[in-house]
């Protein structure tokens, strides 16, 4: 009589306990590499997508590359998990942005350079080349700058041409015709960006990722945190935004696809308030690219878009 | 009319059967003594009646109906321990809880309220106390509070939950008075009570509890030596008097 | 003082008051049922709710992701309840364990969500440690009406609320149905937690529902007091909190709300009118004194015979 009162009770922890067993199997997932395809492929494993896919291009079919934080993932704040750590251990070589940007992964990186070739792109550039912000820390957002990304990615190509010798003439051909699209791109862009009459070259967005994307086309940028979405934002950050574009009148501020977009609403409706009447004028990306097998999900694309959605917003032009 | 009548009352407290198949009927101007060992489901015998505890079986009538009904006849005075008197009220504010049914919601207590409540506190000797803070009353006095409660509720039955359990002799004496006033205005008051010793000065009618029911009706018929062993189990000097 | 702030500190500094007040308030119901834990215990719970609402739904939308918090929450309620009535765990511990699971399961889904596009822009790390400095129009008007709820119940049900909570059985016994004060301060609990979670976030949130009405327990004897004091220290931590954080470039909100609400902890602690400490060592201070000096007049006496 008394056992069946017990059982269904153990059953429930039982279902429960299996429950959460089978939610943290779903966790990890590391792909296998070298899982199709007669050819061995060079390994390679990247943090953001804006190495990986550059370098997906430049190794064309000699190597398969993969990146840890996708679309919309926020690398400041990116925990790796078990599975990400598996996936590290199995790529032949490892290339992350490095300046702090994935700030949560330094360990694992030191740790994993003991067994194979690990190179920080972003810490390659000459250090003149760099942003640093008042309190001295460098701005790791260095890819908006494409004169440093093709930095970045050339000492990338040399430590695959150093793995892989027999490649090295194919890697270095790639290499070339990628590098000449980035010129085409910088061209195009400088030459859209100096359209936009000087007092309007203001960029105002969620955080100070656009450091390097200023400089290159004499525009003030303004971020509402600082370098590393980690702080949590202050009112004084919202209040001093806002006054910034009471001053210059700025007519639009930027969302960015992996920040969470209250912040920016506050100070669209602050401005509103005041009198000023400033648009959202459309997501950029920052430290994430758009989805992969989408022209925004490339490096070329991405830097494109946020071209075009800063200049239509800012000179008010239509879409 | 049975002021109640109980019939094959069946309870269950954590998996322990504590009330089986109880049943006994109850005449109006009785006060009754419900006793029994530890455990012997007393206190769950008042609980299950007033449907604060959930019953295997059987069934209650008040006043020939249902409590639901019946509510307003019917009075209850918890044991002292089952509430946290560091909770911020007072004396005066405790017993004009007992009008909180009649009054509804919404609606305050009036000045009328305040004087009754007033008086039943004099009664019970506590009308100094009134703006007292109830953490600062003794046990007897926190007592003679919840009777208070328990008098302004104009109830035609009573159920108690060992009033005079940890109670001083002066509130003892106190709240037997009342007691056997009420008696005398014609209420029947059912009490919970724990010392065999005053079992017979006190009540006219006795329940003798242990899981069932041992024997219910006048104290002198009922409160017997081979009852009280039968419901003790028989291991109790308890008899005035009495040396072996 | 307030004319001199912008217009969204204006709307933090009121939101924050207000919620503060509301919470204060449903922070003294919970006190007094014993089950201040469970109002952190509920915070924590709601946000698996938030994070499968946005999964399911793949885009962001508030109402539907405060739906999921309450659904959250709620289940916590009911497995507490549960595992209270069904084993020999007690209250809190049971508190403590729904708490921590359905945290660690929130944050184990908001990894997951955090991976795919668009999860970071959902705002689900807001749900946590809140964005109290982003709070704009909108939220001032849901905070007044969540606080004209919360007010409303109370006091309408004052008396019943102070029969509830101080003798429960008595209540059942003069017919006032204790399931639906359960029910009925459960959801009104809930419906502050979710709707104070999304502006300030789970760690917040569970300060405003216990700190205050703590520190208003120091200051007086009677029910309605302390629910009014409750409400004015959750509110003052919300302006204080808000002020402070106005000072410095860059200082967060949130975790100055919490600053202040300990501050008038302690200071409540130690000066509170009714059981302060520093009251408390005077008054026997002062016991002492009469004393000896009752002591010193009856022995002038006895020499005088």
């Amino acid at each position: 009589m008394k056992r069946t009162v017990y059982r269904p009770r153990r059953l429930g922890i039982m279902l429960l306990f299996g429950f959460v067993l089978l939610l943290s199997a779903c966790g990890s997932n590391a792909e296998e590499p070298n899982a199709e395809g007669s050819k061995v492929r060079i390994y390679v494993v990247t943090t953001i997508a804006q190495i990986a896919e550059p370098l997906s291009v430049i190794g064309g079919d000699r190597v398969k590359v993969e990146s840890l934080m996708g679309p919309g993932v926020d690398p400041h704040l990116y925990n790796a998990t078990q599975g990400d750590i598996k996936t590290l251990e199995s790529a032949d070589l490892v290339f992350y942005n490095g300046l702090h940007l994935e700030g949560k992964m330094t360990e694992i990186f030191a740790n994993i350079s003991k067994t194979k070739p690990v190179l920080a792109v972003g810490e390659t550039i000459p250090k003149e080349k760099l942003l640093q912000d008042e309190e001295g820390a460098i701005d790791p957002h260095v890819w908006f700058d494409i004169d440093n990304w093709k930095h970045a990615l050339e000492a990338a190509v040399s430590a695959l041409k150093e793995y892989s010798p027999e490649d090295s003439d194919y890697f270095e051909e790639n290499k070339k015709k990628y590098f000449a699209e980035l010129d085409l791109l910088k061209k195009e862009a400088i030459d859209k960006m100096s359209r936009i009459p000087k007092e309007k070259r203001v960029l105002v967005t969620a955080h100070d990722a656009f450091g390097y994307f200023g400089r290159m086309f004499n525009m003030k940028v303004v971020g509402l945190q600082g370098l590393s979405t980690e702080d949590e934002i202050g009112i004084s950050d919202i209040e001093s935004t806002i006054e910034l574009l009471l001053e210059y009148k700025i007519p639009a501020i930027f969302v960015e696809s992996s920040i969470n977009p209250n912040s920016i609403r506050a100070v669209i409706e602050g401005a509103s308030s005041r009198g000023l009447d400033v648009k959202q004028g459309g997501e950029l990306f920052s430290d994430a690219m758009g989805e992969a097998g989408t022209v925004e999900g490339t490096y070329i694309g991405m830097y494109r878009h946020n071209v075009e959605t800063i200049y239509h917003a800012l000179t008010g032009e239509g879409e | 009319m049975d002021v109640l009548k109980v019939d094959n009352l069946t309870a269950s407290y954590r998996k322990n059967k504590v009330l089986a198949d109880v049943s006994f009927r109850v005449q109006p101007g009785s006060l009754t003594g419900i006793v029994g060992p530890n455990g012997a489901g007393k206190s769950t015998l008042l609980k299950v009646m007033l449907d604060l505890h959930p019953r295997l079986s059987g069934t209650v009538s008040f006043f020939g109906s249902t409590l639901k009904k019946m509510k307003r006849r019917v009075g209850y005075v918890p044991q002292r321990g089952s509430v946290d008197w560091d909770f911020p009220t007072n004396a005066l504010d405790v017993v004009m809880m007992g009008f909180y049914g009649k009054i509804g919601w919404l609606k305050w207590p009036t000045r009328i309220h305040r004087e009754k409540a007033m008086d039943a506190l004099s009664k019970m000797g506590m009308a100094e106390y009134a703006d007292r803070q109830i953490s600062q009353l003794s046990g007897g006095q926190q007592q003679r509070v919840f009777l208070a409660r328990a008098l302004v509720q104009e109830a035609d039955l009573y159920f108690m939950d060992e009033p005079l359990a940890g109670v001083d002799a002066a509130t003892e004496r106190s709240i037997m008075t009342i007691l056997k006033e009420l008696k005398l205005m014609g209420k029947t008051v059912m009490v919970v009570h724990h010392d065999l010793q005053t079992v017979e000065d006190y009540f006219d009618h006795v329940l003798l509890l242990n899981r069932t029911v041992i024997g219910y009706g006048k104290t002198e018929e009922v409160f017997t030596k081979e009852n009280v062993a039968r419901a003790y189990g028989g291991a109790l000097r308890w008899m005035r008097g009495e040396t072996s | 003082m307030i004319a001199f702030l912008s217009i969204n500190a204006q709307w933090v500094l009121f939101s924050t008051m207000i919620l503060g007040m509301a919470s204060g308030m449903i922070g003294t119901l919970a006190y007094w049922k014993r089950q201040s834990l469970m109002s952190d215990a509920l915070s924590h719970a709601a946000l698996p709710g938030v994070v499968i609402a946005f999964a399911i739904l793949g885009v962001k939308n508030l109402s539907l992701m405060i739906g999921g918090a309450v659904i959250s929450a709620l289940l916590g309620a009911l497995l507490i309840q549960w595992i209270r009535s069904s084993s020999r765990v007690k209250e809190d511990t049971a508190m403590g364990m729904i708490l921590s699971v359905f945290f660690g399961l929130g944050i184990m889904l908001l990894t997951i969500v955090n991976r795919t596009a668009g999860g970071n822009q959902s705002g689900l790390d807001a749900f946590i440690f809140g964005q109290a400095a982003s709070m704009i129009r909108t939220d001032l008007y849901m905070m007044l009406f969540l606080a004209f709820l919360v007010i409303l119940v109370v006091f309408i049900g004052f008396k019943e609320w102070k029969l509830y909570l101080f003798d429960p059985e008595f209540a059942k016994g003069l017919g006032l149905s204790t399931r639906w004060m359960d029910n009925l301060y459960l959801g009104v609990l809930v419906l502050v937690i979710v709707i104070g979670i999304q502006a300030v976030g789970v760690i917040l949130m569970s300060a405003l529902l216990i700190i205050p009405a703590v520190s208003a327990r120091y200051w007086t004897h009677s029910f309605k007091w302390m629910i009014m004091l409750s409400a004015f220290f959750g509110g003052a931590s919300g302006m204080f909190g808000t002020l402070i954080s106005t000072l410095g470039k860059g200082w967060p909100t949130g975790p100055f709300i919490v600053v202040s609400s300990s501050a008038l902890f302690i200071i409540s602690l130690l000066f509170g009118a009714q059981k302060g400490l520093l009251i408390k060592a005077v008054q026997f201070q002062m016991q002492k004194k009469e004393l000896t000096q009752s002591w010193s007049a009856n022995a002038v006496l006895k020499e005088g015979e």
